[in-house]
């Protein structure tokens, strides 16, 4: 093993090792000059000379030269950094030396030079002697600014499987600034070196490159190498004995994404049915506006971003954390207000509540759709986009890192609220008897009234995280409002450790499903598990004992 | 109570069964008008079952839509194989699309059209026997029978969305041009059908009526007002709930049967979450534990639907989410309930002025 490890050491030094010659660099410079300076006819030569000679230094001019983004500095040829034509035009973008390769320049002022800098000239060169650039065209790429581009040009490299532009791979490879595009580009400098390897020691060196160095389809390419190699039997059974171990740690991989979604969508569901399971057990609401809370919770992110954007000309992503309180506070008093005018005359009769909030729903998503249309977005803040990258192929997204922490925090805030305030203690006192609770003093109107605030503000909230992964349209809250409702029947009415349990449970369960079947199937198994969980608990998870248990 | 009864049997029957006919035979009534009250006639039964359910067992199940559309979906089969066996084809079109050559197993039984009426009728209420035998036994009930309907009503909706159903997917069934032998598009057979619905409303009714008079019908209202007590009194409070399940998927089912022949296509749009709560809209708006109740609902809400979609349809659901509240809230029988009780208040005002005078 320590063996294969040095010589896959000394295969990685001689790929960043330049082989750079000083006499060619000195041609270089000289045809370089042809076309900074030459007439027309001579620009040409120096063009055609560049590519019959192929120095892999000149590539980023030759390349520069394609996509016609030579410019010239105090008689130095530069590229812009980047390759938008907006960007070149708004002067900020750095620039950089094509000779020696991609190198920050200096102004006379010893500032970084960018294209708004002056004597910044751009270079012509004619069709015609771009048309010299044809031989080379495949390996241009290999060079450009973006990385997309460069992943291509790799990806180009593989299907022709030449081993003769093996040094131009090499090049490249040794100024590659993209980790992406670093892995790709390994990944197909050793399959090709594995491809020409005459003896098994370097072919064995190459495998292990290969799968050190994690790219998408290491296994595949191993698993054909398995098959078609052709420098013996034990070669080819350790290269498949590589493979498979490969397979099982991308599985793995997979398998903790998978295990990360179920935490992110049983977040999202006990945010969603926290509010509703509290609010049922509470005052026996099923109140199925729950999920248009939620809406209006996005809909207040949307209207906070827009009055960021509009009134104080500001893009900050202060904008989304303001509007998680502030959509708290509007779905919660609009929670409020449909409590003093529907939910007040329908305690403790849940059906008629289901139904009656089914017609504010309608009335809630329709109204939604006349004052702000069918589809908006909000933009999600640049700190929670992206991902934390914790292995090549482990990538936890900010954003449902954010709606985990967002839900552990909630619910931390909603225990205390529940177990550790006088507020909760009443709320507690009127789940368990109402008409006991009112004998002994407590104002159980306003302890409701107060309860539905809070749980239609939770729904607000759940909404301002929902904005982070979906679109906002008046009727999102239907979506999870079945789901969430089927997280409170399982976790049992009015327990906050039976939601957190159940919400989570679904949430696994769901992307488990997902990973055997298609998410519809899974869907109807859940389903199925839930109505069987149920022959066995029909009070869910964490029924009340004795009296406190109904008939 | 009788008589009261009789006055509305009449004006149904003068309405549905003579003018509305005769205009057409005049030509003030088109057929499009004609088939649109066929339509609402089975949308009636589906509601009859609901209010037996419902208004009487005091069970919301939110899952009708869907034995509906089991119901829609075997007589759309059996209609599209009739259409493509009159067009040469093996496989309905939608099939050939996505590549399926030979007809699938579940869509044999239905080329034959007495097996399809059977199926029509086994398969929903098989369903409903299987789902209310489930539910049931576990003591399901209240809320906790309504989520998990919907939630079941939500699967199936997912489930026959896709094209693997093999059921048409998103676009449903359409393009039928028979039904036993008669041409869907012909005035003579809109007629026909608009005449089974309201012969077979009428006949739901029937017996619906009689159900609730008998002593099945009392048990059923104990149920609704006091389980615990009926089931102390011996009775096995299952069996009635799931008979009273299976009556309703079936009338459901009966009506889905009877719609796609009018409305010609079905998709799973008439399934989804919020069809079935539609249904049971109907029922609280006219009245429920009231069987007259069910029906006025079913035809109103869809007639007011039909005229507030044409006339302003952006506040077609405003109105619908209003009168919902509302009828909840404060009219908790209904429009018939309120009808009994203006009926209940004049008489109570004649007899005081006879009294007076």
């Amino acid at each position: 093993m320590k063996t294969v490890r040095i010589t896959g050491l000394f295969i990685f030094c001689l790929l960043f090792q330049r082989p750079l010659l000083r006499a060619q660099t000195d041609s270089t410079g000289i045809y370089l000059r042809y076309i900074l300076d030459g007439s027309d006819s001579l620009c040409g030569v120096g063009i055609s000379r560049l590519v019959a000679l192929r120095p892999t230094e000149a590539f980023p001019l030759l390349r520069a030269i394609n996509d016609m983004r030579l410019y010239r500095l105090n008689g130095q040829p530069v590229t812009p950094q980047s390759d938008e034509p907006t960007a070149i035009d708004s002067g900020k973008v750095l620039l950089l030396s094509l000779l020696p390769p991609y190198q920050l320049v200096n102004d006379d002022h010893g500032h970084p030079a960018t294209t708004g800098s002056s004597g910044l000239t751009e270079v012509k060169i004619s069709r015609g002697n771009r048309l010299l650039l044809t031989p080379v065209l495949p390996l241009l790429n290999l060079f450009s600014t973006t990385p997309q581009k460069r992943i291509l040009a790799y990806s180009q490299l593989q299907q022709n499987q030449q081993i003769d532009q093996l040094p131009y791979l090499q090049a490249a490879l040794a100024q590659e600034t993209d980790a992406e595009a670093l892995r790709t580009g390994k990944d197909i400098y050793y399959s090709l070196q594995l491809q020409h390897a005459q003896h098994a020691a370097t072919a064995r060196a190459y495998i292990d490159s290969i799968v050190m160095n994690w790219s998408d389809n290491a296994a595949t390419m191993l698993r054909t190498y398995a098959h078609n190699g052709t420098l013996g039997k034990d070669l080819n059974a350790y290269t498949a004995q590589q493979a498979v171990a490969l397979e099982t740690r991308y599985d793995r991989l997979q398998k903790i994404q998978n295990f990360f979604s179920g935490l992110s969508l049983g977040s999202i569901l006990i945010l969603i049915a926290l509010g509703l399971s509290i609010v049922y057990g509470l005052a026996g609401i099923i109140n199925m506006a729950h999920g248009e809370f939620l809406m209006i919770g996005a809909y207040t992110t949307y209207v906070v971003q827009c009055i960021f954007g509009n009134i104080f000309h500001s893009h900050s992503d202060w904008a989304f954390f303001i509007s998680l309180p502030v959509s708290f506070v509007v779905a919660g008093l609009l929670g409020l207000l449909l409590e003093r005018l529907v939910i007040r005359h329908l305690y403790s009769k849940p059906l008629e509540s289901l139904l009656a909030t089914w017609g504010v729903s309608l009335i809630l998503i329709q109204a939604a759709r006349s004052i702000f249309g069918d589809l908006t977005a909000v933009k999600t803040p640049t700190v929670l986009s992206g991902g934390w990258q914790i292995l090549p192929h482990l990538v936890l997204p900010y954003n449902r890192i954010f709606i985990i922490t967002l839900t552990t925090g909630v619910v931390a805030l909603t225990y205390g609220m529940l177990y550790r305030t006088r507020l909760g203690m009443q709320i507690r006192a009127v789940t368990q008897n109402r008409q006991m609770s009112a004998c002994l003093g407590i104002e159980t109107r306003r302890v409701a009234a107060v309860t539905f605030f809070i749980g239609s503000g939770l729904a607000g909230i759940a909404g301002c995280a929902m904005t982070l992964i979906g679109n906002v349209v008046p009727d999102m809250g239907q979506t999870y409002i079945v789901d969430s409702f089927l997280v409170v029947v399982t976790g049992g009415v009015g327990k906050l450790a039976g939601t957190i349990v159940a919400g989570l449970g679904i949430g696994f369960l769901t992307k488990l499903f997902e990973s055997f079947f298609q998410a519809v199937y899974g869907k109807v198994f859940i389903l199925l598990f839930i109505m069987l969980f149920m022959q066995y608990k029909p009070k869910g998870l964490f029924p009340d004992k004795g009296r406190l248990a109904e008939d | 109570m009788k008589k009261k009864d009789l006055i509305y049997y009449i004006i149904f029957l003068l309405v549905f069964a003579v003018i509305l006919p005769l205009g057409h035979v005049a030509g003030l009534v088109s057929t499009n008008t004609i088939s649109l009250w066929g339509r609402y006639f089975c949308f009636a039964i589906a509601a009859l079952g609901i209010d037996l359910i419902w208004g009487y067992t005091g069970i919301l199940s939110m899952c009708q839509a869907f034995f509906f559309c089991l119901g829609s979906y075997g007589i759309a089969m059996h209609m599209l194989l009739k259409t493509t066996a009159a067009n040469g084809a093996t496989v309905p079109d939608f099939m050939v699309w996505n590549k399926i050559e030979t007809l699938p197993l579940a869509w044999i039984p239905f080329q034959s059209s007495g097996l399809t009426l059977v199926l029509c009728l086994v398969v929903p209420a098989l369903f409903a026997f299987l789902i209310g035998y489930v539910l049931f036994r576990s003591r399901i009930k209240g809320v906790y029978m309504a989520i998990i309907t919907q939630a079941l009503a939500l699967a199936m909706w997912l489930l026959f969305l896709r094209n693997e159903t093999k059921l048409g997917g998103t676009n449903g069934l359409t393009d039928f041009k028979t039904l036993l032998g008669f041409r869907l598009a012909d005035t003579g057979t809109k007629m026909a059908l608009y005449g089974l619905s309201l012969a077979v409303l009428c006949g739901a009714y029937f017996l619906c009526n009689r159900m609730v008079h008998s002593k099945f019908g009392k048990v059923l209202l104990a149920i609704r007002d006091s389980e615990s007590r009926i089931s102390y009194a011996a009775y096995n409070v299952n069996d009635y709930k799931l008979a009273v399940f299976v009556v309703a998927a079936l009338l459901a089912a009966v009506a889905g049967m009877l719609y796609v022949p009018q409305t010609g296509i079905i998709t799973p749009g008439r399934m989804d979450v919020k069809a079935s709560v539609e249904m049971v809209m109907w029922v609280a708006l006219g009245g429920r534990g009231n069987l007259k109740g069910a029906v006025i609902g079913a035809l109103l809400v869809n007639y007011l639907y039909s005229i507030c979609t044409s006339l302003f349809p952006d506040s077609w659901l405003y109105i619908l989410g209003f009168f919902f509240v509302i009828t909840v809230l404060f009219f908790d029988k209904g429009l018939v309930g309120v009808v009994d009780m203006a009926w209940q208040k004049w008489t109570a005002y004649k007899l005081r002025r006879a009294a007076i005078s």
